[in-house]
């Protein structure tokens, strides 16, 4: 297993991200990332001034880690890269970053999905969103929480030859 | 039974209430992380919305614990609302 794991209060450029975890590959025939990004816009149109990722101690980083193990496990990926920001983000600038390798497309695919419902629904993060009346905290939806709970239903090492 | 003081950190929206830090006298051989929420609602009124929202976890000394473990006295002890990346 080859994974790199971050936690970061810089600003993050994703399309650099991809190409350094290009420049590592060896002989994986795909390669799928993600990017997430601040809205600027709250659910109710409200604009929000900016997003705020708080983190506690080491646990925010283990969080990670663990999902993105237990992504190595059930996946046939060869190599993946998680980025997440921490602190005070600006609508537009990115928050995560993931990016997996595969022999195959499937994998790579599946794994990138994997991770991110993960991460919205288990990653030790609390967000809030700054309007100019007030705050609003951002919890895990109804449909974040089905998101993770489908992946509970599959076992095993999944999309080897997809 | 000897009590002295421990810090419990209150992460996320948690910290609305009283803010990120309170201290509270625990018994020396602990208590379960559900006594501990108790005590809390009982001390802190403005903790009791935010602690009967949603699941509440406990970290212990960096681990997140089941409801059923003991916090003592000289545990780094933080609780935990829902989280949310990504």
């Amino acid at each position: 297993m080859n994974s790199q794991v971050e936690l970061t209060e810089d600003r993050l450029d994703p399309p650099a991200r991809l190409a350094s975890f290009a420049a590592m590959l060896e002989d994986e025939g795909a390669v799928a990332s993600f990017t997430g990004r601040a809205r600027g816009k709250a659910k109710d149109g409200s604009l929000v001034g900016a997003l705020v990722l708080e983190t506690y101690r080491g646990v925010t980083l283990a969080s990670m880690q663990a999902i993105v193990d237990e992504a190595h496990e059930k996946f046939a990926i060869s190599r993946s890269h998680v980025v997440h920001r921490a602190g005070r983000i600006l609508p537009g600038e990115p928050i995560v970053f993931v990016a997996t390798a595969s022999s195959h497309r499937r994998a790579a695919f599946e794994a990138v999905n994997y991770l991110m419902d993960r991460l919205k629904t288990e990653a030790v993060f609390w967000k809030r969103e700054e309007y100019t009346g007030g705050v609003y905290w951002i919890e895990p939806t109804v449909q974040d929480q089905e998101d993770t709970a489908r992946w509970l239903q599959s076992e095993g090492k999944e999309n080897a030859r997809n | 039974m000897v009590a002295s003081g421990t810090r419990i950190e209150l992460c996320g929206r948690l910290a609305d209430g009283c803010g990120p830090f309170v201290d509270l006298l625990l018994p020396a051989d602990g208590v379960p992380v559900t006594g501990l929420i108790s005590i809390l609602r009982g001390r802190f009124p403005a903790l009791q919305s935010a602690l009967s929202k949603g699941r509440i976890r406990a970290c212990v000394n960096e681990t997140i614990v089941p409801d059923e473990a003991f916090v003592r006295p000289d545990d780094l002890v933080a609780l935990f609302p829902p989280v949310s990346g990504g």
